[in-house]
């Protein structure tokens, strides 16, 4: 058998009846830790092209948003969303060490393994284990994208929960185009450009790292793999840069012909 | 193969070491530089006994075979955990700086004694065949699909170095965390069909932010093992056999024995 540590506190703690409904919480924890991120991964790519719809103005816009309120399909999504955010913030900290200290010396080993490319013998040209440890320093990039959308992406559900549910800004009940661009304009265009920057970083290295996790040795290698968390973050990173350049006026709608003027 | 980086020609070496004997209690620890001209082949396990053959023979560090099966000479090489036999000089830039490995206890210097850390995590494991029937020295041995008997093989290939461990952003800060090492070790035993542990013995132990949901993913330990190991395999197993442990129907649970084979 495997011994767990005998510290008092994990002596009392296993003192408990159970000990099988403690390793199936553990088990839990980790599933709806990668689950919850995965659903709001597939949540952020479908918003991405309902957001993109500015591109073809304001009416393209106001024509999704008003077909998704009217269906009673944004309502509710906003409920689940927030649900799923605050679950998986909870679930994905759970591995963040709690004392400075702790993070500081996993920083100082991810800088150290970041910046000295392998010379391991014997393997294949082209094996990820040739070049300097990346990993690491990504899980730290991770937490820090992952506790500032923790921050603006909760000023932005707020703000965008208000939109939908209330009339509270603009002229009726409901996300409107000239509300958007009013506010992306009137300031909060980099709250957006930071956001945006953070989600598609920790969407693309999440999905690569549950995929690692879980995956490893199954048909995709690696490397295909961090080519595919690449190809999604870009992908999605540009989409989001043309859609918030249309909302701050930088650059005018391209696809206006699709809705006819 | 690898190119080696550099020609071995000439280039004057600046070893950058990390000096402490803890007995001695006049001794802080510090840096000491040593200068050494580079030979061709030369790799660091022949740099480091000509500084202390030829600059300070009070220099500290292990080693015995010199051909990356003992696991003795693992350290820090620019902060990256590697065995010193096994790194070659021409790979690496002319400033070379060498730490004990972290994670481990300080004997002196270079040296750190990994045999303790791993002694501790083979009796958590019980790294051994657990037979729940008396052996029978009589009897034919069972046999065993060679596709198992190759992945067993690989996670028996660890050399113990430690290089893995001190990798482990996990294991730098929770000394409780069984560590890559020791899962390697326990998917060893899962997959051996002569071990008898059920898979329900595993799950209650293997399930736990000690075992396998310990782990973050920083995929360092893959990346780092000198003797490729791989480590990211095993993670991955260890999770889908725990994920369906709880996906097996109750009734199956009440099985003797697991003698089936599974493979990585």
């Amino acid at each position: 058998m495997f011994r767990a540590m005998n510290t008092t506190t994990a002596l009392i703690e296993r003192s408990s009846p159970d000990g099988h409904q403690e390793a199936r919480r553990q088990l839990l924890y980790e599933l709806v830790s990668g689950a919850s991120g995965l659903a709001l991964v597939g949540f952020m790519w479908g918003h991405m092209f309902l957001v993109s719809s500015i591109l073809t103005g304001a009416r393209g816009f106001d024509w999704v948003e008003e077909t998704l309120q009217d269906y009673y399909l944004a309502q509710p999504t906003v409920f689940v969303v927030i649900v799923i955010f605050l679950v998986h913030a909870a679930m994905a900290s759970r591995k963040i060490p709690a004392q400075l200290r702790e993070r500081r010396r996993m920083l100082a080993l991810a800088r150290q393994l970041r910046n000295v490319t392998g010379a391991i013998p014997g393997l294949a040209p082209g094996d990820p284990r040739l070049h300097p440890h990346v990993e690491s320093l990504l899980w730290i990039w991770q937490v820090r994208s992952g506790m500032l959308i923790l921050v603006l992406g909760s000023f932005h559900i707020v703000l965008l929960s208000l939109d939908a549910l209330t009339p509270l800004f603009g002229a009726r009940t409901g996300i409107e185009a000239a509300s958007t661009f009013a506010r992306v304009q009137g300031g909060l265009w980099p709250v957006y450009a930071v956001l945006l920057l953070c989600v598609e970083f920790h969407a693309a290295v999440g999905l690569y790292r549950l995929a690692v996790k879980w995956g490893a040795g199954s048909h995709l290698s690696r490397t295909t793999l961090w080519r595919l968390a690449l190809v999604l973050f870009w992908t999605f990173l540009g989409l989001g840069v043309v859609a918030l350049a249309v909302l701050a006026g930088v650059l005018p709608p391209p696809l206006t012909f699709l809705v006819g003027s | 193969m690898i190119e080696p980086r550099h020609e071995a020609s000439g280039r004057k070496l600046r070893f950058e070491i990390f000096r402490y004997n803890p007995v001695d209690p006049s001794s802080h620890p510090h840096m000491d530089t040593f200068e050494l001209g580079e030979t061709p082949y030369m790799t660091l396990f022949i740099a480091l006994h000509r500084i202390r053959e030829e600059q300070d023979p009070s220099l500290q560090f292990d080693f015995s075979c010199r051909s990356a099966v003992c696991g003795s000479c693992g350290l820090l090489i620019n902060g990256r955990p590697g065995l010193a036999c096994h790194t070659r000089t021409a790979d690496l830039p002319d400033t070379i700086r060498l730490h004990p490995l972290p994670v481990f206890k300080l004997i002196g210097d270079l040296s750190v004694d990994t045999g303790s850390w791993f002694r501790q995590m083979a009796q958590r494991v019980e790294s051994w065949i657990h037979e729940k029937v008396p052996f029978d020295p009589k009897a034919q041995e069972a046999r065993m699909d060679d596709d198992l008997a190759r992945a067993i093989y690989e996670g028996e290939r660890c050399i113990e170095c430690g290089c893995c461990v001190a990798s482990c952003g996990v294991a730098n800060v929770r000394p409780q965390f069984v560590g890559p090492a020791g899962m390697n070790r326990i998917a060893r035993f899962m997959m051996d069909p002569r071990d008898e542990r059920t898979d329900s013995e595993w799950f209650d132990v293997v399930s736990s932010d000690e075992g396998v949901f310990g782990c973050v993913g920083l995929m360092a330990c893959h990346d780092i093992c000198p003797k490729g190991l791989p480590l990211l395999e095993v993670y991955a197993y260890l999770r889908r056999k725990m994920l369906a442990k709880v996906m097996t129907p109750l009734a199956r649970e009440a099985e003797p024995s697991k003698r089936q084979s599974s493979k990585m």
